[in-house]
């Protein structure tokens, strides 16, 4: 996917400006930066939540305009969002299947649910008591788990997750990354964006900062350091 | 390979609760004890409680509030609200009896006015509080003098009465010994209750009501399934109306305008979240048997009618309460006065 140029403003504030994004098949890119950098901003736009000013955006070669997050989940495109990824009054499977429910004779074909669920949780390893527990009694970690589950089975070309491990504990964040490193070997493209430099470094192909709205430097793991990395967020080093 | 196949067979594990399904059906178990409890207490209170006469006249109360209480559950469990059901039923009855006897339409064609009516006034209801943002509580506060107040300028306020005997099955009519609205109630509440937990509406509309963001986010589009929703609520509220009217034999403003107590009453006992995203339409039968069964028992031990308005309000107050007791939102102990604690 590219983002090609894209300028973004909230009435008087530039919330991003001329920023040119590329992320490629089977890459995991992590999009780092202080708080109002734009990052959010940017996401937002690549998942068709908000509309750019101007710019425009590529996915495998052709031109897309996403209007709503409709438009980018048609095209394989998902968001996993820190605090409103899933519906708790709901169970794993509904969760996971929720906006494509499967039906059957007009019946929601739960059975398909709950089984392809397993099969999909299985398949990342993420362990969950039941697929048919309310997802209120799953933990923090489990619970993420569920919402990235869910964004790969819709998110066949591009995965973005915003702060996957910010509201973890140590042990279950770690979990969390697991499934993200188990998810490279998936031919999906995943955007993680986050403030811990430790969980970046882990998961992520290239690092991308961000500040002031602009996109100030892009990284391979292999060629950067944190050190390097906070001098770029912070604007010690262009 | 181990950890995968160690993490489906956990994801498929079924604990016993869950395999029985017991889990999910313990708040209607609950309500059904007692309502069970209710009746075996009034029925020694009481010679003429269990009766047929009388238990037929609880289930003909519950008909007409019942309807619009299942209406009411699909809206809350959307997380919207309704507070027009009682005007809009009865603008209902009181549209059919001008159509049907003053003006001297044919049945058929003033009940397909009436539901046009209806789907109007869902639409009214939907499109102000999805559209432009102003809670659903105002505008169907609003919405409540409106159709109130049309009811009464249609008919200046008189009663207007006589409809032909055709009509009159709809609130009068037997299969068998089972009163036709009794029948109605029990097949809109299935049928209500198969579209929530059967059909992708159901399930869309679950999650809209427990995670609005969430559900947009994931494709679901919300202003649709909500809609749907107001225009439901509203046309069942119609098909009150319609079947009160022919009870009653007449229509007029006043007409089941108090039943929005009732109606509330019925879906928060039932068991439908105030905060959207659970329910369902059986609790909300059983709520407003619950409802019936206390005001019928009231009258039977010969309480002061006014008693019953005190007892339903109670009864919603109890409900909530213990609802979020049970969640875990509220500790017995918040409950008493801090000067009572120290």
């Amino acid at each position: 996917m590219v983002a090609k140029s894209v300028w973004k403003s909230y009435g008087q504030v530039r919330a991003l400006i001329d920023a040119t994004f590329q992320i490629d098949t089977g890459e995991t890119v992590a999009i780092v930066g202080d708080n109002g950098a734009g990052k959010s901003t940017l996401v937002k736009i690549l998942t068709g939540a908000i509309q750019p000013d101007a710019g425009s955006l590529e996915l495998g070669g052709r031109e897309v305009a996403f209007r709503t997050t409709r438009d980018s989940l048609q095209l394989g495109v998902t968001a996993v969002y820190q605090n409103l990824a899933l519906a708790d009054n709901m169970t794993v499977a509904e969760n996971v299947f929720l906006g494509r429910v499967p039906t059957r004779w007009l019946r929601v074909d739960r059975r398909r649910m709950e089984r392809e669920s397993a099969e999909l949780l299985g398949s990342l390893a993420i362990n969950v008591p039941d697929v048919r527990a309310r997802t209120a009694s799953l933990s923090g970690g489990q619970r993420q788990a569920v919402a990235i589950a869910r964004s790969f089975r819709s998110g066949r070309q591009l995965m973005i997750l915003d702060e996957p491990t910010a509201a973890l504990g140590v042990q279950e964040g770690q979990k969390v990354l697991d499934i993200i490193e188990g998810l490279k070997g998936q031919r999906v493209s995943i955007i993680v964006v986050s403030h811990n430099l430790d969980h970046v470094f882990r998961v992520a192909d290239r690092i991308v900062v961000m500040r002031g709205g602009r996109i100030v430097g892009s990284r391979r793991k292999e060629e950067t350091t944190t050190a390097d990395i906070v001098h770029l967020i912070v604007g010690t080093r262009e | 390979m181990a950890d995968t196949n160690q993490a489906i067979q956990a994801n498929t594990n079924r604990s016993p609760a869950f395999r029985f399904g017991l889990s999910r059906y313990r708040q209607l178990i609950a309500l059904l004890i007692a309502v069970l409890l209710l009746w075996t207490v009034l029925s020694f209170a009481s010679p003429y409680f269990m009766t047929v006469q009388n238990l037929t006249n609880i289930a003909l109360q519950s008909s007409v509030v019942g309807i619009m209480a299942v209406g009411f559950t699909i809206l809350l469990i959307g997380g919207e609200i309704d507070l027009a059901i009682g005007s809009t039923q009865a603008l209902a009855g009181t549209l059919a009896a001008l159509l049907i006897i003053q003006r001297g339409l044919s049945i058929w064609a003033g009940v397909l006015i009436v539901l046009a009516m209806g789907l109007i006034v869902g639409n009214v209801n939907g499109y102000f509080s999805l559209f432009t943002k102003v809670p659903s509580f105002i505008v169907t506060l609003a919405m409540l003098g409106v159709l109130q107040g049309l009811a009464f300028v249609m008919t200046s306020g008189q009663t207007i009465g006589g409809f032909p005997e055709a009509f009159k099955v709809l609130g009068h009519g037997r299969v068998g010994v089972i009163p036709l609205p009794v029948i109605i109630f029990f097949s809109v509440t299935v049928l209500v209750q198969l579209v929530l937990s059967q059909t992708r509406y159901g399930v869309e509309l679950y999650a809209t009501g427990g995670n609005r963001e969430a559900a947009g986010l994931v494709g679901i589009s919300v202003r649709r399934v909500l809609m749907l929703a107001f225009i439901a609520s509203s046309m069942l509220c119609t098909l009150a109306g319609l079947v009160l009217s022919a009870r009653l034999n007449a229509g007029h403003g006043s007409f089941g305008s108090e039943s929005l107590l009732d109606a509330v009453a019925a879906v928060i006992i039932g068991g439908t979240s105030l905060n959207g995203g659970a329910g369902n339409t059986f609790g909300t039968l059983l709520g407003i048997i619950l409802i019936s069964t206390i005001k019928n028992g009231l009258i039977l031990l010969g309480v002061d009618p006014f008693w019953q308005q005190v007892a339903v309000g109670a009864l919603i107050l109890a409900a909530v309460l213990v609802d979020k007791t049970i969640k875990g939102e509220l500790s017995p102990k918040d409950l008493l006065p801090r000067l009572v604690r120290r």
